[in-house]
């Protein structure tokens, strides 16, 4: 075996897990709120992409001016869904959740296809370098990915930890009638949580972009792995999704490489199903509410 | 201090509450008899505005509470400790009692203090500061809700069956606490399985059954009343 090839995929697995574990995070503080599925959030992510496409080719800002703004737009578009459709189904049956995330994954792609099209875009890559680490090449755009994943990991994990309003977003997760009672308000955490999961969508997104391709359905596979991840990791699980998300990027990345690139798809679900027969509660089953 | 008049409640086509009508004067602990599924906790969400009345209004003062958010019937002054406790499992105990404080959350040295008193009362707390509120006894964890309760600075507390599930000992030392609570100054009201014990603390009771209030009293007259000690007590 070829150790720089080997380290080389330990890269890539790095990079994609740390793609699916933003997403993944994001869909997982809704579910602990809401406790529902919220399949709209691929379309977020698709969104966040096409913000940051249309910030550089048609506003002429720079790669950082548009991974903000596609954070703070992509964050508005969460909290409108949250406002417009999520609240107002608070008290119904939670298929007409399902139903209606679905819708929105529709209506947001729809407007995207309007807008720019079905053809896949390229964002080109604002750092085309390579960095080389102990003889392998790391293009600094995975090293970017790499390193933003950690860094927001970080920061979330502190303002769920140390801040009053992220003690409020994990109250709310853990006993949502307990923290009604204490006078925490529903509808500001569902807010704060919404914008959260749109803005740590979109920065994965900008950040995944150029080295892949932009199109309206962008988001579908990614939002399917993602539900994957967060089944793997426990539902409403913040750690869950972080080790959930890695291991399905490095076995894709090592499946890709060692068993076939056609297969990689196929691996998580595989995966999915190998694990959840030994471990149907996840692997970080959120405490029993 | 606290006045329900005829208010009603329904689950879809069941009716939980029809036309209840109590109160609870400043600086009382009043008992809410009745058995499992008679209305109690249906009053008490409702007076907390976890569910919504169909008809009737809620008073804290001169204060309408029907149709306000729980946030800001906390923030009025009326907190409710729920049955089964509802704690956040996940998090220490500290944290537990802080949250409880949240709509204190500008003035974190009153809240201190008030931690202060809730640890004086309840010293196994100060000990199990540190530990996951999931991970402590019932007795331990109604504790832990009761001096989340208090954090919220209640002028009336609500406590629904804070006895349920507890050891004898245990039962003794929190109704104990309740007491000692309502004799500091805030007006309880209080919903028990274990009618003898709370009328034995209260000022006044009422008895529910299917959603109504159909007994009123002091506690020694409900305690010589045959239909009640053969209904809530069983002797």
């Amino acid at each position: 075996m070829n150790l720089s090839l080997f380290v080389q995929q330990i890269l890539n697995g790095l990079t994609l897990g740390s793609v699916y574990a933003l997403v993944a995070l994001g869909l997982t503080l809704v579910y602990g709120i809401l406790h529902i599925p919220n399949f709209s959030h691929g379309a977020l992510f698709m969104a966040g992409a096409y913000t940051a496409f249309f910030f550089i080719g048609s506003l002429g800002a720079n790669y950082w001016v548009a991974l903000i703004g596609a954070a703070a737009v992509t964050a508005a578009i969460a909290v409108l869904s949250e406002r417009l459709v999520f609240s107002r189904l608070r008290d119904s049956p939670p298929l007409h959740d399902m139903i209606a995330a679905i819708g929105l994954l529709l209506f947001i792609e729809a407007v995207a296809h309007a807008i720019w099209g079905a053809d896949f875009r390229r964002m080109a890559p604002p750092f085309p370098g390579i960095m080389r680490i102990a003889g392998t090449v790391l293009p600094i755009q995975r090293a970017l990915i790499i390193g933003g994943a950690i860094g927001l990991m970080i920061a979330l994990h502190l303002f769920l930890k140390r801040t009053t309003t992220g003690a409020t977003i994990v109250a709310m997760a853990q006993n949502r009638e307990g923290a009604s009672l204490v006078g925490i308000d529903l509808t500001r955490v569902s807010i704060i949580t919404f914008a959260i999961s749109g803005a740590l969508a979109a920065v994965a997104a900008v950040l995944f972009a150029p080295i892949n391709l932009i199109s309206p359905s962008m988001g579908n596979l990614v939002i399917l792995k993602a539900f994957v991840i967060i089944i793997l990791g426990g539902m409403g699980s913040v750690p869950g999704a972080i080790l959930g998300g890695m291991i399905i990027g490095f076995a894709e990345s090592f499946g890709a490489f060692y068993i076939s690139t056609d297969l990689k798809d196929i691996i998580a679900f595989a995966l999915l199903v190998a694990i959840l027969s030994l471990r149907p509660q996840g692997l970080f089953p959120a405490p029993s509410r | 201090m606290l006045r329900c008049e005829g208010a009603t409640l329904d689950y879809g086509s069941y009716r939980a509450l029809s036309g209840v009508t109590m109160h609870v004067d400043k600086g009382e602990l009043v008992v809410m008899l009745g058995a499992n599924g008679a209305g109690k906790s249906s009053l008490f969400l409702a007076i907390s505005g976890l569910r919504k009345l169909k008809a009737g209004s809620i008073r804290l003062g001169d204060h309408e509470l029907a149709g306000r958010k729980p946030s800001q019937i906390v923030a009025d002054g009326l907190v409710h400790c729920p049955e089964g406790r509802k704690l956040f499992p996940g998090m220490s105990v500290h944290k537990n009692l802080m949250l409880g404080a949240y709509v204190h959350r500008r003035d974190p040295e009153g809240s201190k203090a008030i931690l202060e008193r809730v640890f004086e009362m309840f010293p196994i707390l100060r000990e199990k500061q540190h530990q996951n509120a999931g991970s402590l006894s019932g007795g331990q964890q109604q504790m832990v809700a009761i001096g989340r309760a208090l954090m919220g600075r209640p002028k009336v507390l609500l406590l629904d069956e804070p006895s349920l599930g507890l050891a004898p000992l245990v039962v003794k030392q929190v109704l104990a606490a309740v007491k000692a609570i309502n004799e500091a100054g805030t007006t309880v009201l209080l919903a028990e399985q274990n009618a003898y014990a709370a009328l034995k603390i209260a000022h006044r009771a009422y008895v529910i059954e299917n959603g109504r209030i159909v007994m009123e009293g002091d506690p020694d007259a409900l305690l010589g009343d045959e239909r009640i000690r053969k209904a809530y007590i069983g002797a």
